[in-house]
């Protein structure tokens, strides 16, 4: 018993990975920034702090993270309540609340929140689960995504609804079920479309489908992506030497474009290198998974992680041209503390849910 | 949970966590497929977009070929000015600046304002400013001494197209004037990108508008240069990344003569007219000039609204080349080739005489045709036909031509079409046909016409330009080169010779011998001009009439109105008996044309051949 206390709680494979990808993060930065010294300063500062939490959040048990999911799901929805009626307008939304100098993102611990509140909600139901606890859940996602699709703040809203859908899915929902919503969906995409998008989110989604339509409009910053990427070529146009980026062609280099950055200054290596992390990162968390000591915390790394893993491929998507643009950072590389806190924090709970063992008989 | 159970949920979560995982694989795969058709397949695209997205290539204007006369004296040259340029990103304080600067160069208010318009715009794109043009000798010394101070503002150099003949040879070498782009030139520049060209003249783009300027603007363009810059999204510019050199137009080595054309201009005077002078060996034009002229020097680098205004208003219409433009009755010099025609044709030959009362009578309609001298000339013959200039003699032979046929004579030896290989926009003047008459005055011609054409009166009209190359083919017995401004290797000349085997060497020769006369014999109507000279020269000289008179008191009456005075005419060549130039002058309304027009023709022929 008293080894246990000795032991910290770390995965070396999850850290050193992340640390690869913050460190190259932070030489990206400072390119997508035209050399802004300060700014890649505070990342940095922000990646330390980022580190700290995850290993002491790696260290309770996961049985604490359980008990508090409900009080950490109030929380959340508490803060964004804050936001919602004290919160500064910036751009025409409402994100941002204000703690003393910090100004935090409220809705990104609701990413956190939702799947593990639901993870304890289903964890201990039998299988299949039944129509009561589905609804119960479905009703939980759908009040956490309206809240935030509010604000406006679509990305995040979908990421948010994601969170919940795949504890939903891995816990076990029947097949007929998601055939069921499926086909809900596609009758109701009419209904989406007029009523819950706003008219710039439609706009987005029309110069995804026609590029040519608005070239110096809508689509001007897809278009400056693709050539951003394109003229990258093989081995890139070097550190800090990309005309896209440097001469401002390229919009958010800092956050929702910086994948562009890598793209154009290292080329389809430096594109392979970076895609390779972030497989490895994603493949480890799909063993801790399989190996984790119980059903709760299985769904809860799952969930974490399938929504780090979402978060990732929207934003790739997005830049490459594959999906409509919705604003959403490349995780561990865009700037912004709240999104990397709320990395490094739901990172530090996968470790705690992988590396806590029980204890069996020897 | 049992541990049965247990493994149940196992399996079920693996294999869930499987399809998801797997999609989100799915997802990256589909991302570097993506990537890999950017970067790898489309690369060529991408790298060209990403290319024309930052490179701003402007143009630098190339410095325009010199033009010089035959003996290689500039006619038009490059004068260096100095502008005052400023890099206006570079002032932080524009007022501050301007009082700094005060002292060194003299600002108008005007000069002020302007420059504080514009000097925001050009300073957030990074982009220079021209503070004050043609700085002079001290301002450049002042600032020179005080550059250190002046970071943001620098000297360059510019040009003016400058001549130091403005006055003289303004129809004939033409002014150049501003474009907007020269997008022609250089369309791999795009039209917009012109008002940010570097330009080497201080007037801006310029062109050839008139004259050589003109008809040679290729020739003395060059090629523009090019200037590319790397510019950011905010159309800023952030440094030059290249520079190709312009090209510098070619030089233009022109047949005029300045010496030439300084003394048609000095003994044409203020009169108006012009005269046309050409070299028999090579066809080279010395002398093209016209009366009144105006300054191109003013046209060239920014006249004044109310100048140009002024000159375009002006009644003796200095804009018009009365050389090549003017359409004149050729009058009594047209007699040669009456002759000509009458000989050729058998109508006449040299021995043949006849009785000059002073008229002529149209036997079909009794209508008198009068010649210059009262009571006529006696018996004459062709020699002294042209010594005396006997309408008589000349209504004769005309009564008796075919219209046709002399109308095609005539065309032969040039008139009614241009004559000069080079020369900016040429009147074909006229030759008068049956046709024409019909189709304009729905009248049909009439013997009394052609008797008319017979003293060069009536329909026809010819230029000062038509009658020199005239006069040349008369000079050389019939050959007829092209009359050329420029003597350039590879431009064509047509050789022809004026044949006609019924018009042999013989004719040739008296002809000469009688148009040597006109000048040199005690009879001859241009004999005042005998002394002025130490070379013989043959000429025919002409009186053209504005109006139909049948007496001399009736045009004592006209001559009170200056405008409807005869105009005064001669076409000349010398020395004889072997002539190297032909001179035609025509000065309007100067009457008398041997003792009017026959001095300035002798002066430029002089200035000519001495050299």
């Amino acid at each position: 018993m008293n080894k246990s206390f000795q032991k910290i709680y770390f995965d070396p494979y999850l850290f050193f990975s992340l640390f690869l990808l913050s460190i190259l993060g932070l030489f990206f930065l400072f390119s997508a920034s035209n050399s802004d010294i300060s700014l890649v300063l505070k990342q940095m500062v922000y990646v330390f702090a980022g580190f700290i939490i995850m290993i002491l959040v790696s260290q309770p048990d996961p049985d604490i993270f359980r008990r508090t999911s409900g009080l950490f799901l109030i929380f959340s929805l508490l803060l964004l309540g804050i936001t919602y009626l004290f919160g500064p307008e910036i751009n025409g939304a409402q994100r941002w609340v204000r703690l003393g100098p910090f100004s935090f993102q409220s809705s990104e611990l609701l990413k956190l929140a939702v799947p593990i509140f639901l993870a304890n909600f289903l964890f201990d139901k039998k299988l299949p689960i039944q129509r009561n606890e589905i609804i119960m859940s479905l009703l939980i996602i759908f009040c956490c995504f309206f809240l935030v699709f509010r604000q406006p703040d679509l990305g995040t809203a979908l990421i948010i609804a994601c969170s919940g859908l795949f504890v939903l899915f891995l816990s076990g929902l029947s097949w007929a079920f998601i055939g069921g919503s499926f086909v809900l969906l596609i009758i109701s995409s009419p209904f989406i479309w007029n009523i819950l998008l706003q008219p710039f989110q439609r706009q987005r989604i029309a110069t995804f489908f026609d590029p040519d339509s608005d070239p110096f409009g809508a689509s001007w910053n897809i278009i400056q992506s693709k050539v951003a990427i394109g003229s990258g070529g093989l081995l890139g146009k070097g550190f800090g030497e990309g005309s896209q980026t440097q001469l401002n062609f390229l919009p958010e280099t800092e956050t929702d474009f910086i994948f562009s950055v890598i793209g154009e200054e290292f080329g389809f290596l430096g594109v392979l290198l970076l895609l390779s992390i972030y497989l490895f990162i994603i493949l480890r968390c799909f063993y801790l998974a399989l190996s984790a000591r119980d059903r709760f915390c299985r769904l809860v790394i799952g969930g974490l992680s399938l929504t780090f893993a979402a978060n990732l491929i929207i934003n790739l998507c997005m830049v490459v041209g594959l999906l409509p643009v919705v604003g959403m950072p490349l995780p561990f590389i865009s700037k912004g503390g709240s999104s990397l806190m709320s990395l490094f924090l739901a990172f530090g709970i996968i470790v705690s849910m992988g590396t806590h063992k029980k204890f069996l008989p020897q | 949970m049992i541990f049965e159970e247990r493994q149940i949920e196992k399996n079920n979560f693996s294999s869930r966590a499987i399809i998801l995982f797997g999609l989100i694989i799915l997802g990256l795969a589909a991302v570097l497929v993506k990537v890999f058709s950017l970067q790898i397949s489309g690369y060529t695209d991408y790298q060209l977009a990403a290319l024309k997205n930052k490179n701003y290539a402007v143009p630098v204007q190339s410095l325009r070929g010199e033009i010089f006369d035959r003996n290689g004296r500039a006619l038009i040259k490059n004068e260096p000015t100095y502008d005052l340029i400023t890099r206006p990103n570079l002032i932080s304080n524009i007022d501050s600046f301007l009082e700094e600067i005060q002292p060194v160069i003299y600002l108008s208010e005007t000069e002020k304002l302007r420059y504080i318009k514009f000097q925001k715009e050009k300073a957030f794109v990074n982009k220079e400013l021209v503070l004050k043009k043609d700085l002079s000798d001290e301002e450049i010394a002042r600032f020179n001494v005080r550059s250190f101070n002046f970071q943001n503002a620098f000297i360059a150099k510019r040009y003016r197209r400058i001549s130091d003949y403005p006055d003289i040879f303004s129809h004939v070498l033409g002014y150049t004037s501003r474009t907007g782009d020269d997008f022609n030139a250089m369309p791999e520049i795009p039209r917009s990108h012109w008002k940010d060209v570097e330009l080497t003249y201080a007037s801006g783009l310029i062109k050839g508008k008139t004259g050589l300027e003109e008809i040679y603007d290729e020739h003395l363009s060059g090629r523009h240069g090019q200037r590319v810059y790397e510019m950011n999204a905010r159309g800023q510019l952030v440094q030059s990344l290249s520079l190709t050199k312009p090209e510098k137009g070619s030089d233009l080595y022109t047949n005029l003569d300045i010496d030439a054309q300084k003394s048609a201009a000095k003994f044409l005077g203020n009169r108006k007219g012009a005269v046309v002078a050409i070299d028999l060996d090579a066809g080279g034009i010395n002398v093209l000039y016209s009366s009144p002229a105006y300054s191109i020097n003013k046209l060239s680098n920014g006249m004044s609204e109310s100048e140009f205004q002024a000159l375009i208003n002006d009644q003796d219409k200095p804009f018009f080349n009365r050389a090549l433009q003017g359409r004149y009755p050729p009058a009594s010099t047209i007699k040669p080739a009456i002759g000509m025609y009458g000989l050729s044709n058998n109508i006449v030959n040299w021995d043949f005489e006849m009785k000059d009362p002073g008229f002529f009578t149209l036997p079909e309609t009794g209508r008198i045709f009068r010649g210059w001298r009262k009571g006529g000339h006696g018996k004459v013959n062709m020699h002294k036909a042209f010594l005396v200039s006997s309408n008589t003699y000349f209504f004769s032979l005309a009564y008796q031509a075919d219209i046709n046929e002399l109308s095609n004579h005539l065309s032969t030896l040039g008139f009614g079409k241009k004559v000069c290989l080079d020369c900016f926009d040429e009147d074909q003047a006229f030759v008068p046909t049956p046709e024409w008459k019909y189709s304009i005055m729905n009248a049909g011609w009439v013997k009394g016409d052609t008797v008319n054409l017979g003293i060069g009166q009536g329909y026809l009209v010819a230029t000062p330009m038509q009658l020199a190359n005239y006069a040349s083919i008369l000079a050389t017995k019939g050959q007829f080169i092209e009359p050329s401004l420029v003597a350039l290797g590879n431009q064509k000349k047509s050789l022809k010779t004026w044949q006609d085997e019924r018009f042999d060497d013989a004719d040739w020769n008296k002809m000469h011998q009688a148009l040597l006369g006109v000048i040199e014999s005690d009879y001859g109507t241009a004999r005042s001009i005998r002394d002025l000279k130490d070379f013989q020269v043959a000429g025919k000289s002409g009186t053209a009439e504005l109006v139909s008179l049948d007496s001399k008191e009736a045009y004592q009456e006209v001559r009170a109105s200056e405008l409807l005075r005869d105009h005064s005419i001669i076409i000349a060549f010398g020395p004889m008996p072997n002539p190297r130039y032909a001179v035609s002058v025509v000065i309007e309304n100067g009457e008398s044309g041997g003792a009017v027009a026959g001095p300035v023709a002798i002066e430029v022929l002089k200035s000519l051949i001495d050299e």
